[in-house]
C-alpha cells in the first residue's frame, strides 16, 4: 500500500465545508424556520412598523430593517454556531486533526451562510413588495445590490472571528447570547446608529457592518445623513475594518488551535 | 546504512490537566494524567497499550496524534515532533477514537467519508474508489448511503475505522477499536487490523480486552496512573510477574502457615489470595515445572473441599498483578 499520497488543498477544504453545510441544511427541517419562515415574519412586521411613517422611502426602511434582521444572525453567528455543533457532535477533534487549518472549514461555512442570508434578504424584499403592492424606489439599484452583498461579507468577517471563540471555549454560546442584542442594535441593523446616544458610536464603529450599513442607507435613501461624513468614508471604513477583522481571524485561528491543544478541551461540550 | 527512525517515540512525556470551577473565586484542580512516559515503538508493528480507566491511554494517544500537547517531555511520530511539526504529520497519521460521537449524524456514512477525504487530501480522482474500498474493508457497503443516525453503535465504530484508514496513514492510532462491537464484527475488525500491518502500517492500539491484545500485539505496555509499569512481549510479561504457569487452590479458608508453606515450594514466585464466593482462592505464579498441582494438594491437605487446578498465566493475570502492584 502506498502511504500518504495526500493532496491537501485549502480550496478543496472550503468547498467540502460548503458542501457539508448544504447537506446538513437539506437534511434538517429545523433550518426552514430561520431561513424561510423568519424572513416572511420579519418582512411583514417591519412593513407594519414603517407603513405609517412619513415619506416615500418607508419601503426601503422596511426592507433594510427586516432584511438585515433575517440575515445578520444567520451570517454572523451561523459559522460559530456550526463550530459549537462540532463540539457537541464530537467532530471538532477529527476536523482539527485533519491536515488543513480549521479556518478554511469555517470559510466554507461562511460562504453558505452568506448565500442563505441573501436568500433570506430576497424573501424579505418579495414579502414587503407584495404587502405594499408597489416596488420601492432605489436611485442606484445595481450599487444597492452590490453593497447589499458587501454588507453580508462584513457580517461574515465578524462571524469568522466569533467562530474562533467557539473553538476556544465551550462557553462561546453564552458569550454570544449576552452580546447578541447589543451587537444587533449597535451595528444599526434595524435603524441607523446615529439615532443612538453619541457615546454608543465609538463602540459601534469597531464593527464593519456599522460602516457598511450606513453606506447602504446613503445609497438607498435620498437625503440620508447618517454619521455625516458621507458615503465614501463609510465605504473606506467598511473595507478597512473588514480587512482588519479578516487579518485578526487569520492570526487568531492559529493561536486558538494551539491553545486548545494546550488546554485539551476539544472534546468538551 | 542508518536504521529507520522508530514509528513512535516518547521521552519523559507528562501531561497535566487543569480543571476550573467557580466564577468569582476560581478553584483550579490539577490532574496528572501522564507522568514521565518513555516509549519507543518500531515501524510496522502492532503495539498494544493496556491500562485501567483513567490510566492515561487516551491522553497518550491524543498526544501522539497531535490533538494534545504534552506538558513536559518530547513525543515524536515518524521522527517528527508532535508539538511543532503537525502540518507534516497529520496527513501521515490516522486516529480512531470511536464511540457514539465524532460523526455527522444527519448525513450518510458515505458523505461523512467524502467530507473527511477532502479534508485529509485523498487524491480527488481516487476519492470514490478509496471510499468504496474502505467501506468494503469494514463491511459497511450495504449501509453506506443511510444516515449515520440510523447506524447501530457497532456500525458507527466501523465508520470511524473507515475514516481512520481512508487517507492511508503510515501510523494508525486505535483507541479501543472493538468497544461496542458484537463478537463477529470485533473479530472482523481484528482481522482488518492484522491486514493493515501486512500493508506496512504501524498500529498503536489501546484496549481493555486482554484476549485482543494477546491475539494482536507482539509487544505490550501496561499503563497505570500515568506511568508505564511494564513493557515487553507476552512471554516477557509473564516472566515479569513470576512465571507462565498459574496454580489455583480453592477451599473454605486457609491459614497463614499454609500460605507460607506454598510460598516455599520450588519455583513459586508469588501467592495471591482472594475471596471467591464463600471460599478463598489462592493463586500461585510458578516459574518452573517442579511444583505440580499434587504438591499443592499435599501442602494443603486437610481441606475436604480442596480443589487445585493448573492453567497458563494469562495476560489478564499479568495485567491485574502489575496494576494492583502499582496501586499498592
Amino acid at each position: 500500500m502506498a502511504f500518504a499520497d495526500a493532496e491537501v488543498s485549502r480550496r478543496r477544504t472550503v468547498l467540502a465545508s460548503l458542501r457539508l453545510s448544504v447537506l446538513q441544511f437539506m437534511a434538517d427541517p429545523q433550518w426552514l424556520i430561520p431561513s424561510m419562515i423568519a424572513p416572511v415574519v420579519f418582512g411583514l412586521v417591519s412593513f407594519e412598523m414603517f407603513r405609517n411613517a412619513a415619506g416615500q422611502d418607508y419601503l426601503i426602511y422596511a426592507i433594510l430593517g427586516a432584511g438585515m434582521m433575517s440575515m445578520w444572525g444567520q451570517t454572523l453567528y451561523g459559522s460559530g454556531w456550526a463550530t459549537g455543533q462540532d463540539r457537541v457532535f464530537g467532530t471538532l477533534e477529527p476536523t482539527i486533526q485533519a491536515p488543513t487549518p480549521y479556518l478554511y472549514v469555517i470559510l466554507g461555512r461562511v460562504l453558505w451562510n452568506v448565500v442563505s442570508g441573501l436568500v433570506g434578504g430576497l424573501i424579505v424584499y418579495v414579502v414587503v413588495v407584495v404587502a405594499a403592492g408597489t416596488f420601492p424606489s432605489v436611485p442606484n439599484p445595481l450599487g444597492f445590490a452590490v453593497l447589499f452583498v458587501f454588507v453580508m461579507l462584513t457580517l461574515a468577517a465578524v462571524g469568522v472571528v466569533f467562530a474562533a471563540f467557539y473553538v476556544y471555549t465551550r462557553y462561546a454560546g453564552f458569550i454570544q447570547n449576552v452580546g447578541e442584542f447589543a451587537f444587533y442594535v449597535g451595528t444599526g441593523c434595524m435603524f441607523p446608529v446615529v439615532i443612538l446616544p453619541f457615546f454608543a458610536w465609538p463602540a459601534s464603529l469597531f464593527f464593519p457592518p456599522t460602516w457598511a450599513l450606513d453606506a447602504l442607507r446613503y445609497l438607498a435613501i435620498p437625503g440620508y445623513q447618517g454619521f455625516g461624513w458621507g458615503f465614501g468614508w463609510d465605504l473606506v471604513g467598511a473595507i478597512g475594518t473588514t480587512a482588519v477583522y479578516l487579518a485578526i481571524a487569520g492570526s487568531v485561528f492559529h493561536r486558538v488551535e494551539r491553545h486548545v491543544l494546550e488546554e485539551g478541551n476539544l472534546s468538551d461540550y | 546504512m542508518t536504521p529507520p527512525t522508530p514509528a513512535i517515540e516518547a521521552y519523559g512525556v507528562s501531561r497535566v490537566f487543569d480543571s476550573r470551577k467557580g466564577f468569582l473565586f476560581r478553584e483550579v484542580t490539577h490532574t496528572e494524567a501522564l507522568r514521565g512516559v518513555d516509549l519507543v515503538v518500531e515501524r510496522g508493528a502492532i503495539f498494544g497499550l493496556l491500562g485501567p480507566n483513567g490510566a492515561g491511554k487516551t491522553t497518550l494517544t491524543k498526544i501522539f496524534s497531535t490533538l494534545l500537547l504534552p506538558t513536559a517531555g518530547t513525543a515524536r511520530v515518524l521522527g517528527h515532533d508532535v508539538s511543532t511539526e503537525t502540518a507534516w504529520l497529520r496527513p501521515r497519521i490516522g486516529l480512531v477514537l470511536g464511540g457514539e460521537r465524532g460523526l455527522y449524524n444527519r448525513i450518510s456514512g458515505r458523505e461523512n467519508l467524502r467530507y473527511f477525504a477532502d479534508l485529509y487530501g485523498v487524491p480527488l480522482g481516487d476519492r470514490e474508489r478509496r471510499i468504496d474500498e474502505v467501506l468494503e474493508r469494514v463491511d459497511l457497503v450495504w449501509a453506506a448511503d443511510r444516515r449515520v443516525e440510523e447506524y447501530s453503535r457497532g456500525m458507527k465504530q466501523k465508520l470511524h475505522l473507515a475514516r481512520g484508514i481512508l487517507h492511508r496513514p503510515e501510523v494508525l492510532f486505535l483507541d479501543e477499536p472493538t468497544i461496542g462491537l458484537d463478537p463477529k464484527s470485533a473479530r472482523e475488525t481484528r482481522k482488518l487490523v492484522r491486514s493493515l500491518v501486512g500493508d506496512g502500517v504501524t498500529i498503536f492500539l489501546t484496549t481493555h480486552y486482554m484476549f485482543e491484545a494477546e491475539e494482536l500485539c507482539p509487544e505490550i505496555a501496561i499503563l497505570s496512573k500515568g506511568r508505564i509499569v511494564a513493557r515487553d512481549s507476552i512471554d516477557g510479561l509473564q516472566r515479569l510477574v513470576g512465571g507462565d504457569r498459574t496454580l489455583e487452590a480453592e477451599a473454605y479458608g486457609f491459614d497463614d502457615r499454609e500460605i507460607e508453606t506454598l510460598r516455599r515450594l520450588p519455583g513459586v514466585s508469588k501467592v495471591l489470595s482472594e475471596e471467591f464466593g464463600p471460599s478463598l482462592r489462592l493463586t500461585m505464579r510458578v516459574r518452573t515445572a517442579e511444583t505440580t498441582p499434587a504438591d499443592v494438594a499435599q501442602a494443603l491437605a486437610g481441606h475436604p473441599e480442596l480443589s487445585v487446578r493448573e492453567r497458563r498465566t494469562s495476560l489478564e493475570d499479568v495485567y491485574l498483578d502489575l496494576v494492583e502492584e502499582e496501586a499498592r
